[in-house]
């Protein structure tokens, strides 16, 4: 498995968000998570990369995870080639890493590489803010990949994106799954989800509510995880 | 909950809330300020309009301005320079400490607690002893003159702008910073990816308006006998020559206006 979570819990000022999570993800696996507003699918990607502290349970990735964002998070005045070489910042020797100048050969042809899987080799010198918001969250895949990461997490990465480009970036992570990868993203979109997903966990307060093969998710399956009368169930 | 529903009247919007009690009592304490303010510094209408008959001679003897150009304009337009010249340089040499200072000062790229108190304390430090000291204290070291003006300037402005660069990097979108984070990248690599490219143009405004405010201070830094041309107005307000003061002011004016345009100029340019 690439990822195992194991009872992952997590709360807020004594509000819980997490409440017990379980889930595996395999090698070339392409799971969609769905689930409300405040159902915990961000905070889970959040404590698998350690960007939240879980209150309680057990995470484990088998190599490197990477995270892409719903803002993308590039930095726009850098070119899309720097952005992605950045992805290789852990492992250079510091003295290398100071500034784009001093990155190595072999670093900016390895990015050059990352960007061509994501069809961006012709945009390689533009700054990354004069690319279409698709083609920004393409970079940031492919700073991911320059990480050399076994497990992509992604948060919304197609929320802000028009639907071609969403269906573009969505299509490009199944095709990054097809390779080998672990693919993990968060979609507001089911169609979306059912058409390219191998998989489709739900979440539904903080708990994994759903979880089956894409093909096997029906409309009601999908309806139960958004339903707006949920609210007026208690709570325990 | 639903959106579908009969025409008819909305609900009556809720009543209007009165300013709470804690804004009164805001209001009652700055008022009360004002009047002790008022009276503290002897404020009087009556003496400003009584005291006239002074401002007009004043006025009087330094209208209208000597522009001989041998003995006035020409050392004014030279000793200008030099206050340009301590401005710039004053503004420049503080960049590196600034910068240092500024990253180890803020909260989003500082090394550890004992480091950012450090760089904090001596940031206040620098700032809050002003640059007429620090420009005494350097002449006593290396004499009357221009010198000594850049080197109070220097250490000033690091304290000045390196909390204004820390506070601009601390307001920088947290975006990729997060980012830098999950890559696995050090604070000093998240510094030099993520914040210091962010915010470079708020970093360059901030130094544009540095150097106006500079370019100022050297102006009061000559009162003190850092040179340039507020030696001259200094000189020329002791001998009572108030018209050659006059033309020293204008010239002051003009290069004022020009150094102000030009970094309104390069701060659009600059503009994310």
């Amino acid at each position: 498995m690439t990822l195992r979570v194991r009872g992952l819990r997590k709360e807020f000022g004594g509000r819980t968000v997490l409440d017990g999570l379980d889930l595996d993800v395999a090698p070339g696996e392409f799971t969609a998570v769905l689930g409300a507003n405040g159902s915990g699918k961000s905070t889970a990607l959040r404590c698998v990369v350690g960007l939240e502290t879980p209150t309680a349970g057990e995470i484990e990735v088998d190599g490197r995870a990477a995270m892409v964002f719903q803002k993308i998070h590039l930095v726009g005045r850098r070119s899309a080639l720097d952005n992605v070489c950045a992805g290789a910042l852990a492992r250079l020797p510091l003295r290398r890493s100071l500034s784009p100048l001093l990155f190595p050969r072999t670093l900016r042809e390895e990015a050059m590489a990352c960007l061509d899987r994501v069809g961006l080799a012709d945009r390689a010198a533009e700054p990354a803010s004069r690319l279409s918001g698709g083609q920004q969250q393409r970079v940031a895949i492919a700073r991911a990949l320059c990480q050399r990461s076994t497990l992509l997490l992604a948060d919304e990465p197609v929320s802000a994106l028009d639907p071609k480009a969403a269906e573009q970036v969505v299509a490009l992570l199944a095709a990054l799954a097809l390779d080998g990868l672990a693919v993990v993203a968060v979609l507001h979109q089911p169609s979306l989800a059912r058409h390219h997903a191998g998989r489709i966990v739900g979440l539904l307060d903080g708990r994994l509510d759903l979880d089956a093969p894409a093909s096997a998710v029906t409309d009601h399956d999908v309806d139960r995880l958004y339903a707006p009368d949920r609210a007026a169930v208690p709570a325990e | 909950m639903t959106l579908i529903r009969e025409p008819g009247p909305a609900p009556a919007p809720p009543g209007r809330r009165l300013p709470s009690a804690t804004v009164w009592l805001t209001l009652a304490v700055l008022a009360a300020a004002h009047v002790l303010a008022w009276q503290g510094t002897g404020f009087s209408l009556t003496a400003l309009a009584q005291g006239w008959r002074g401002m007009a001679s004043f006025l009087g003897d330094a209208l209208p301005p000597d522009f001989d150009w041998e003995t006035v304009l020409q050392p004014s337009l030279k000793a200008a320079a030099v206050t340009l010249y301590i401005g710039l340089l004053g503004t420049t040499l503080s960049i590196p400490f600034a910068l240092v200072l500024a990253v180890l000062a803020a909260r989003v790229t500082a090394y550890g607690t004992t480091s950012y108190q450090a760089a904090r304390s001596l940031l206040s430090f620098l700032r809050s002893v002003p640059d007429v000291v620090f420009a005494l204290i350097f002449v006593t070291a290396v004499g009357l003159g221009p010198f000594a003006g850049v080197l109070a300037l220097v250490v000033h402005n690091t304290g000045v702008m390196g909390k204004l660069w820390a506070e601009a990097m601390e307001e920088s979108d947290p975006g990729p910073r997060e980012a830098m984070r999950v890559l696995g990248a050090s604070r000093l690599q998240t510094a030099l990816h993520a914040v210091l490219p962010t915010v470079l143009p708020q970093l360059v405004g901030l130094l544009l308006y540095r150097f106006d405010v500079n370019v100022r201070a050297s102006l009061v830094l000559g009162l003190v006998g850092a040179g340039g041309i507020g030696f001259l107005i200094n000189q020329s307000i002791k001998l009572f020559r108030f018209d050659q003061m006059a033309t020293h002011i204008l010239v002051v004016l003009v290069l004022v206006i020009a150094v102000d345009q030009l970094s309104a100029l390069i701060r659009r340019r600059i503009a994310p």
